[in-house]
């Protein structure tokens, strides 16, 4: 055994490929299925803390601040327009599995009117262009193309295949010390 | 020499039903689970001294799932919270080590698991040796038909045995509202059952279930000052065998014996609730533990009945503690295991006033 083990030691390393695959299927939970039903009206929905006032959206049916339930008697219809609070751009490596080659930004949103959007996809603007204050619009799939195979439970929210992103609307950009400071 | 450790007592504890695929997410069935143990405790949330959680991302198939997980809690403005990758019997295990250093009296563990949208079979050997067992495939069906199998061989159970504890989970259950598997069933009648992994016949499996529970721990001098039932830990400690099962005698279980003898289980005991995940194990945690027949087991059901993993070790302290508290018992075992055929143990004794 000894010997063996020691005959070993001066063997090349053998290495050795192992693909895993795991899949998952989730049901949608009951707000978040409410929220995918709006989205093919192309509405755009959240709830109002009755405490705090925080908007969430997509819905999570409590605050998780105030630790207070909310339901549909909370909820409301949010406006499609706002200004980009945040950002990153992505530069995709190129590991297995990754469809991404081009640098891409995600941003935050703050909508008009109450509401926040986190990782959204922005259109129509050249990466380094993006900036915080930018004032954008959402772009919806079309009637024929639109549906809500990518909402998850997990996701935030909203998939590309509902509103495809955000556009620039051509407004002057809202100064930074103008924007809210929260993230949610 | 060591200090004596302080008594910590279970002063509040709930549980969700167990669902075979829950229709909410994870935060969302915790939520309520976590209110009521705090509502019973009469701990406002703002109080609680520190948080601990058990859970697994890999069952959900989301990263860092544990962080959404403390929607639940409130922890804005931020809390002392901790996080373990393991069952909440473990998180409770951390918080009754935090509650030792005296500096503050309270602490709020919960464990909370959806296994409904993998499949066990292809999650659970993700957390085995990842050269030679993840690849085969060995999962905790697989891997417990392996110990029932080595225990028949050696004459430690029979299938006969094995259909019996079964049908008394089953029978229990039926008590118990928050059980997934109940009814009356007649051994023989399962034992006519094809096998799903011999020598396992379905009524040795656990179901699969989603589901949490929650518990919140003071020390000696707020437990008196909470609740006039106070659910004392007089003992726990948790012990590990080694990781490889082929370098195990799957028919012992040492450290159940060694983490058993290190929490005073000894003398006479009303009840113990065991996480036997298949039927055999309950007979082996018996025999590892002393139990004898007039110790009443898995008076709930255990996990034949009801299986949230990451729950499920948990739930044996909040049913022990529903025994003790509600239930007119003296003296119980509460047990959770982690990993596979029964590799680590976690033993506690709980008594009334």
């Amino acid at each position: 055994m000894a010997e063996s083990q020691a005959a070993d030691l001066n063997a090349p390393v053998v290495g050795m490929d192992y693909h895993m695959h795991v899949q998952y299927h989730e049901v949608l939970c009951p707000v978040m299925r409410e929220f995918a039903d709006a989205l093919m009206d192309k509405r755009l929905i959240g709830h109002k803390c009755p405490q705090c006032g925080l908007i969430y959206s997509p819905p999570k049916g409590y605050c998780p601040i105030c630790v207070v339930p909310t339901d549909k008697s909370h909820e409301l219809e949010l406006q499609q327009r706002g200004t980009v609070t945040n950002y990153t751009i992505v530069t995709p490596v190129q590991y297995h599995g990754q469809e991404e080659t081009d640098r891409f930004a995600k941003a935050s949103l703050q909508l008009d009117g109450g509401g926040t959007l986190s990782l959204q996809d922005l259109l129509e603007i050249p990466v380094d262009d993006v900036r915080i204050g930018l004032r954008v619009e959402a772009v919806w799939a079309s009637d024929a193309e639109r549906n809500v195979d990518e909402v998850t439970n997990r996701s935030w929210g909203i998939g590309e295949s509902a509103i495809r992103g955000w556009q620039p609307t051509g407004e002057p950009d809202v100064p930074a010390d103008e924007l809210p400071t929260n993230v949610f | 020499m060591a200090k004596k450790t302080e008594d910590i007592a279970i002063v509040g504890y709930a549980q969700s039903p167990s669902y075979r695929q829950a229709e909410l997410t994870e935060p969302q069935f915790l939520y309520p689970v976590i209110s009521e143990a705090l509502e019973r405790a009469g701990v406002p949330r703002r109080e609680i001294g520190f948080t601990c959680a058990g859970s697994c991302d890999y069952l959900s198939g989301q990263t860092f799932a544990f962080v959404m997980n403390l929607d639940a809690v409130g922890a804005w403005p931020p809390i002392s919270e901790s996080h373990v990758e393991m069952d909440g019997a473990w998180a409770l295990y951390e918080a009754w080590v935090r509650l030792q250093h005296g500096d503050i009296d309270t602490a709020l563990v919960f464990g909370s698991g959806k296994s409904s949208p993998g499949k066990p079979a292809e999650v659970f050997p993700l957390q085995m040796d990842p050269y030679t067992l993840t690849p085969l495939g060995a999962d905790p069906v697989s891997l417990a038909a392996l110990q029932a199998r080595a225990m028949l061989d050696a004459g430690k159970i029979t299938e006969d045995e094995m259909a019996e504890i079964a049908a008394r989970s089953r029978k229990s259950a039926v008590n118990n509202p928050y059980a997934q598997v109940k009814g009356d069933d007649d051994p023989a009648v399962l034992l006519k059952e094809p096998y799903v992994t011999a020598p396992l016949r379905k009524h040795d499996l656990p179901p699969i279930s989603d589901g949490a529970s929650a518990v919140v721990l003071a020390t000696t001098e707020k437990a008196k000052e909470l609740t006039d039932h106070p659910v004392w830990i007089r003992g726990i400690d948790h012990r590990i065998d080694i990781h490889q099962p082929g370098m195990r005698d799957l028919t012992e279980s040492p450290s159940t014996r060694l983490a058993g003898k290190n929490a005073g289980v000894k003398g006479k005991f009303d009840f113990a609730e065991l996480s036997a995940s298949f039927s055999h194990q309950e007979k082996l945690l018996c025999d590892e533990l002393g139990l004898g027949k007039d110790v009443e087991i898995n008076l709930s059901g255990g996990p034949l009945a009801a299986n949230p993993v990451m729950a499920v070790g948990l739930t044996r302290f909040v049913e022990a503690a529903r025994l003790i508290a509600e239930g007119g018992k003296k003296r119980g075992v509460a047990h959770a295991t982690s990993g596979q055929a029964l590799q680590q143990n976690l033993v506690a004794v709980l008594e009334a006033e």
